[in-house]
């Protein structure tokens, strides 16, 4: 399939991200996405009638710890790290 | 003696440990190469001079212990391995200040066995490449033209090895960013079974095909890297319970009588002639030293382009949502609301070929598009893996080509996506499956003199056998560093 820039634009919307404002960048974006969509569409000639997806590739694994506690990295130290924060929150703009 | 920072890891390793040289001085050498060889090669996003001196001196005085195989060894590791207190960046503006509050445990076990980190080494931002060319930060050159590309995403820590900066380094590996630059710059490199290595730590890109794994300039140097930080996790879910071998204590096999799988469609696919000229030399030496090569047809390796980009695409955008300007790394300013913060930090600090991919994985996932597109890609991801399981089964390993070319040009292929995307064919199936597999050099191009690679597939967590074929090997086609 083709995609359009402006599905593409909605689409960038969904990831919180936008189409370059100049006309041209955009349409240059939106023709590459549209290429590589293109490019995808040879998974429609495979055969997967019956098949499973799979999604991780090991079944054999560790799986979840024991629900105990223990100590991870230190909240003060996590919180420091946020571009702004107020007292033990990270902030943001006003929403309500 | 040779100068200290052209010792192999494992050289390197024997003189420490009987105390022939110190750690001060081993880390002192390659700190000093690094220092002439970095403004040509720019392999290093952050190097930590002064905090490795003092490690290395602490090491001296306790001395060497046996218990910790890499003690005193100069190491680097890329730079999506969280490192406490010393900046971590994947490469992108995103995270161009953000300082860890703890260690990946791929780094806690390195420290854990002596190694000193030197260094964070360059990458495409968030792993997302296959030259480097997409650091936010500038390109790095590869050592043996500084016009080429050293590959990628691991581009910056091949290329370290390769300038003898260190004697090896820790990258990863989500379609070939450990193998393929290994191969253009002539280092020895393994992508290991996934969930042999932690990813507690790693920067994400895409959960279910990440794997972490060592450069170096030898077979057993990689071998030894990889025996320090396998094992599971109680912080990696999916990390496994398989049991870790004693890689470092590999042996050599025969390659008398090995089987080795060809699949046809990666040895038919459109190769430049100085990489065809190399493995059809590479096949006969092997066949004169009587290793039984077997040429099959793998049909599904023709969808594997295609659901790779899909599939990592995909997981990058959940990944990658945690970029949202509230709990780390940077945030736009403006004066709207929630909603123009997440999207003004993401546009601003994101760059563009990571921002392609999240519109494209957002574009798979969406509704309307899931069915024809993600799960479709998972569908196929199962046929690639039972085909591998079914190749493997009628022989010891696959041989197949890292990359259809040498080093390319700086720039060529910076503004053609979908070409580019297809040169990492030889390489993404292999995560798709989760196995592991280890890249080596096999020559030089005969006219452009750069290095040619191959890579030797295995059965899941088969890294013993994989390291003994590999020292083998390496007999057969001699180290190009």
């Amino acid at each position: 399939m083709t995609l359009d820039q402006k599905t593409a634009e909605r689409i960038a919307e969904l990831a919180r991200l936008h189409f370059d404002k100049d006309p041209a960048a955009a349409a240059r974006l939106a023709k590459e996405l549209s290429g590589i969509v293109k490019a995808m569409d040879i998974l429609n000639e495979a055969d997967v009638a019956g098949v499973e997806p799979l999604y991780s590739p090991l079944a054999e694994v560790a799986g979840p710890r024991p629900d105990e506690p223990g100590r991870g990295a230190e909240p003060e130290a996590l919180l420091d790290q946020a571009p702004e924060r107020v007292g033990r929150f990270f902030a943001v703009p006003k929403i309500i | 003696m040779t100068e200290l920072h052209k010792l192999t890891l494992t050289e390197a390793a024997r003189l420490l440990q009987s105390r022939e040289i110190s750690a001060v001085e081993m880390v002192g050498a390659s700190l000093a190469r690094l220092e002439a060889t970095e403004p040509l090669i720019q392999a290093c996003l952050t190097v930590a001079g002064e905090e490795a001196l003092a490690e290395a001196r602490a090491l001296d005085q306790a001395g060497p212990d046996p218990a910790r195989p890499l003690w005193g060894l100069p190491l680097t590791v890329k730079d999506v391995f969280l490192t406490k207190g010393l900046r971590t960046t994947a490469a992108s503006r995103y995270l161009e200040n953000y300082i860890p509050a703890y260690d990946a445990r791929v780094v806690e076990r390195l420290r854990r066995a002596g190694a000193v980190i030197i260094a964070k080494t360059n990458l495409d931002e968030f792993a997302m490449g296959n030259s480097t060319e997409f650091s936010a930060f500038g390109l790095t050159r590869n050592p043996w033209n500084p016009i080429k590309v050293p590959g990628g995403s691991s581009g910056g820590a091949a290329a370290s090895v390769a300038a003898y900066q260190s004697p090896g380094g820790f990258g990863t590996d989500t379609g070939g960013s450990i193998r393929q630059p290994a191969c253009l710059c002539g280092c020895a490199g393994i992508k290991p079974t996934y969930g042999r290595v932690s990813r507690y730590g790693i920067v994400a890109f895409a959960s279910s095909l990440d794997q972490a794994g060592p450069l170096a300039r030898r077979v057993r140097d990689c071998a030894c890297l990889l025996a320090a930080v396998a094992g599971p996790d109680e912080r990696d879910a999916t990390s496994s319970l398989h049991p870790v071998e004693n890689y470092g204590a590999a042996a050599a096999r025969p390659l008398a009588g090995l089987k080795l799988g060809l699949p046809r469609e990666l040895w038919s696919a459109n190769l430049d002639p100085e990489v065809r000229s190399v493995l059809k030399a590479a096949l006969h030496t092997l066949e004169g030293a009587g290793t039984k090569l077997v040429e099959f047809s793998f049909p599904s390796l023709k969808y594997t382009v295609a659901a790779y980009y899909v599939l990592a695409s995909s997981e990058a955008s959940t990944n990658l949502a945690r970029y949202d300007g509230v709990r780390y790394g940077r945030r736009a300013g403006g004066s709207g609301g929630l909603a123009e913060l997440y999207v003004s930090s993401r546009q601003s600090f994101l760059g563009p070929e990571v921002r392609r991919r999240i519109i494209l994985g957002t574009f798979a996932l969406s509704s309307g598009y899931y069915e024809a597109y993600f799960q479709k890609a998972a569908r196929v991801r199962r046929l690639i893996r039972d085909d591998y399981a079914r190749a493997l089964a009628g022989c010891d390993f696959l041989l197949a080509p890292v990359s259809p070319l040498p080093a390319w040009d700086l720039g060529r292929f910076i503004d053609d996506p979908v070409t580019n995307y297809g040169l990492d064919l030889m390489t993404l199936s292999v995560n798709l499956a989760g196995l592991p597999a280890l890249a080596f050099p096999a020559g030089l191009g005969p006219t452009g003199g750069l290095p040619v690679g191959l890579q030797l597939i295995a059965r899941p967590f088969e890294e013993m056998a994989l390291f003994s074929a590999g020292l083998a090997l390496e007999e057969a086609f001699p180290p190009l560093l």
